[in-house]
């Protein structure tokens, strides 16, 4: 399934180069995203547009990581409960990122002055914008070449990602860990609505049976060691 | 400290009894008076003339009035000492450029370019000390060899040491000389204790320590051991530090009649943040940080360091002062955040502090803060201005064993306190990946076995049965299309109702944390990573539902500890 996957990924990504080298498509300038992500967003996360990534934190902060390495600034608005140890582990500079977690009614200004100076900027959901807000804050994002990424629906959304389900493995009954993380999204672009797969956490260095750290877990939780 | 560094020729300058000597020349006591500055209930350090009356260290304040009537006993002040030796330290750079200043009372410099330049290590010598005798009024004696144990012990007999005869120098001295050249007080207890076993061992010099094999010093002694046996031989542990920065500058206004009142302080704050910017200017420096502080009637201070716009000092530096006092001010005026009980402020006091000078700023390694850092500091400072200071928060990653414990959370623009360290091998942490969702406070959850009724996790591990179901709060962003337009405020005001019973499709677990038993804040849970069974396949709508959370049971209840979404 995954060779699949990549394949088509390779094919798209080619198809995409050639239309930009005869000019049948405008190349919008973006940021990298990170591999496990590109099958979703083959073009990066475009510059200046909305990305909407609904239903997952996790994807929200890879598809920033990316680009938080390659330099770039990121804002959190509205979302108070982000984990930020996970956006660490999910490659993004801490020294580069700032969260707003309640911007209360001044959510409009508040995102403004965030797309003017920073490069990146996540919406959560339940953020007080009118429609109107939107977009007004989509130009001024357009113009100065700030990629939003939303995690609500917005119209005119240069690709919408919805999570439309979510599988971690590595768990047993009482043993192992969380280790593998695959999401089912469904990515609505200009063209047509497609369903990917994202392996968005692989463990590589364990082996897949875990048999040994079965055992290992098991004599841990054992009451007579654990006296 | 335990690599060997290349052994660098330098010149301590020594001010016999320096805290003696400040306290006397700040309260303005004649020179020969008897005087004794004391510890605590017992003697720090005494002045020549009472020693000669018989004063002597560690003696109690009784025993000490008996051996001189007429002493003048005097506080203990370490930031009185630091003060009065920067004009020391002001009188040696008249010499030369480079001064290190190891601790108040001791200077050390390195010696060898600037002996070439005054003609040789005597004329040097003699150059510190009648700078010092002539810009202050103390009296200094200088030493010069190489290595510092041998500089500081060449230094209290006033001596020059021949280059390579520090070993044969210092083989002679008691062991006792190396509380000399420890420089803090966490390093001179260490070593006090390390040469009473030393003396207890029969090694009362220190040729005796270096005739030890290093290896045996260190495997009896550690660190300390290793520390001491390079001194004794002549060596040194690390290169001079020749950076000094200038000295912070302050300014503060007394309220006649303390005040509460925000416009009051605001309104002095400005006044303030405009009198160190014309200070720091007068200076033609710059600083790195400014601290605000506020003292209170009650006798409690509030206290914030500020970092300031590295690289541009604009006109705009009294604003953004006055805006930091506002936001310090208003946090805590109101309760918003920590800090000692209200009460009026008698005393605010702005501190600039890395104060360097203009011009030779340390930029980043490679290349300065550039534009975009800027524009985003700025963003981020107008975004401050709108919500307040609270409002806009910088994570650090820190070292801890839960999700919500690895992130320290501060003020955009604020120093952190001390953050706990990352490299730390933090056993028993819950394993990566941390979750992506880490609610700011606890929330309570179920966690329920097959028969409906809360599973318990007992004190020795034991799952009381395996869980089977899960049952979330209800977030309110999930039922109502309207969240988007209400006010945030209003979430979470009302009763929020638990969601459906989520079947649990596996997990793992229990792991325990128990954490600073021994204090009140103590901590004791148990947690687990619970994976969710995956809910019917709705075509095109986001999965409203997590797929694995982690939960915690601590003092017989389940809270949600955070979301892997």
């Amino acid at each position: 399934m995954s060779t699949t996957q990549q394949r088509l990924a390779a094919a798209r990504g080619a198809l995409a180069t050639v239309q930009h080298r005869m000019g049948t498509r405008e190349a919008l300038p973006s940021w990298p995203v990170p591999e496990r992500v590109a099958p979703a967003l083959p073009d990066g996360l475009v510059r200046g547009r909305v990305t909407v990534v609904e239903g997952s934190t996790s994807l929200m902060t890879a598809v920033a990581a990316s680009a938080s390495a390659d330099g770039a600034w990121i804002g959190v608005l509205g979302m108070p409960a982000f984990g930020a140890a996970a956006a660490r582990w999910r490659g993004i500079d801490l020294s580069r990122l700032a969260l707003v977690p309640q911007p209360g009614v001044q959510a409009a200004e508040v995102a403004g002055a965030c797309v003017d100076a920073l490069d990146v900027v996540l919406l959560g959901p339940s953020l007080a914008l009118t429609d109107a807000a939107r977009r007004r804050l989509a130009a001024r994002a357009r113009e100065r070449g700030a990629a939003i990424v939303s995690a609500e629906q917005w119209s005119g959304a240069v690709a919408t990602l919805t999570v439309v389900g979510s599988r971690w493995g590595g768990l047993g009954a009482g043993q192992g860990r969380l280790r593998s993380h695959v999401l089912d999204v469904r990515v609505v672009t200009r063209e047509r609505p497609r369903l990917v797969q994202l392996a968005l956490e692989v463990d590589d260095a364990l082996p897949r049976s875990g048999h040994a750290y079965r055992r290992q877990d098991a004599a841990r939780i054992d009451p007579r060691t654990a006296a | 400290m335990s690599a060997p560094v290349e052994i660098v020729r330098r010149a301590v300058v020594w001010v016999p009894d320096w805290p003696v000597a400040a306290a006397m020349a700040a309260q303005g006591i004649a020179i020969d008076a008897p005087v004794a500055i004391m510890h605590g209930h017992a003697v720090a350090v005494a002045s020549a003339a009472a020693r000669a009356a018989g004063v002597s260290r560690g003696q109690a304040k009784r025993r000490a009035r008996r051996a001189c009537p007429d002493l003048v006993l005097l506080p203990a002040d370490r930031d009185r000492d630091e003060r009065a030796f920067e004009s020391v330290a002001a009188a040696l750079e008249q010499v030369v450029s480079g001064v290190e200043i190891s601790r108040p009372g001791m200077a050390v410099l390195p010696a060898e370019g600037a002996a070439r330049f005054h003609g040789g290590e005597e004329s040097l010598a003699e150059e510190l000390a009648s700078a010092v005798a002539e810009h202050t009024d103390h009296e200094a004696s200088v030493g010069i060899a190489d290595g510092l144990l041998a500089a500081v012990m060449a230094a209290r007999e006033d001596l020059i040491v021949p280059p390579g005869q520090s070993r044969a120098f210092l083989r002679d001295h008691p062991v006792d000389a190396l509380a000399y050249a420890a420089m803090d007080a966490g390093q001179v207890a260490q070593v006090t204790e390390m040469v009473e076993v030393l003396a207890r061992l029969g090694l009362y010099r220190l040729g005796d320590l270096t005739a030890l094999p290093y290896r045996d010093v260190l495997a009896r002694f550690g660190a300390v051991g290793t520390w001491a046996h390079r001194l004794a031989d002549g060596q040194d542990v690390k290169p001079p530090v020749l950076r000094r920065s200038l000295e912070d500058i302050a300014v503060s206004y007394a309220f006649e009649t303390p005040s509460q009142g925000l416009e009051q302080l605001t309104f002095v704050a400005s006044h303030l943040a405009q009198e160190l910017d014309a200070a720091l200017l007068e200076a033609s420096s710059r600083c790195g940080r400014v601290r605000i502080t506020a003292h209170t009637e009650r006798g409690d201070t509030v206290e914030r360091v500020w970092r300031t716009d590295v690289g541009s000092r604009a006109g705009a530096f009294a604003r953004h002062m006055t805006d930091r006092v506002r936001w310090q001010m208003d946090g805590w005026l109101s309760g918003t955040s920590a800090g000692p009980e209200r009460s009026p402020v008698t005393r605010l006091t702005l501190t600039a502090e890395d104060v360097v000078e203009l011009g030779d700023e340390q930029a980043y390694l490679w290349g300065g803060s550039s534009g975009a850092d800027a524009r985003a500091h700025r963003g981020l400072e107008k975004v401050q201005a709108l919500l307040g200071a609270e409002a806009v928060i910088q994570p650090r990653e820190q070292g801890g064993r839960l999700p919500r414990d690895r992130v320290l959370l501060t003020a955009w623009g604020q120093e952190p306190e001390a953050a706990r360290r990352t490299e730390h091998p933090w056993p028993g942490r819950i394993p990566d990946p941390p979750p992506a969702t880490v609610p700011a406070l606890e929330e309570p959850m179920q966690v329920l076995d097959a028969g409906g009724s809360e599973v318990v996790v007992d004190r020795r591990l034991r799952v009381s049965a395996p869980p089977t179901w899960v049952r979330l709060r209800l977030d309110p962003g999930h039922d109502s299309q309207h969240v988007s337009r209400r006010h945030p405020s209003h979430r979470g005001s009302g009763e929020r109702t638990w969601g459906p019973l989520r079947p649990v499709d596996s997990w793992a677990g229990p792991w325990p944390v128990v954490e600073r038993w021994w204090t009140p804040a103590g901590r004791r849970g148990a947690y687990l990573q619970i994976a969710l069974a995956a809910e019917g396949e709705q075509s095109g709508r986001p999965a409203s539902a997590p797929a694995a959370v982690l939960a915690g049971f601590s003092d017989g209840r389940w809270s949600l500890e955070g979301v892997y979404d």
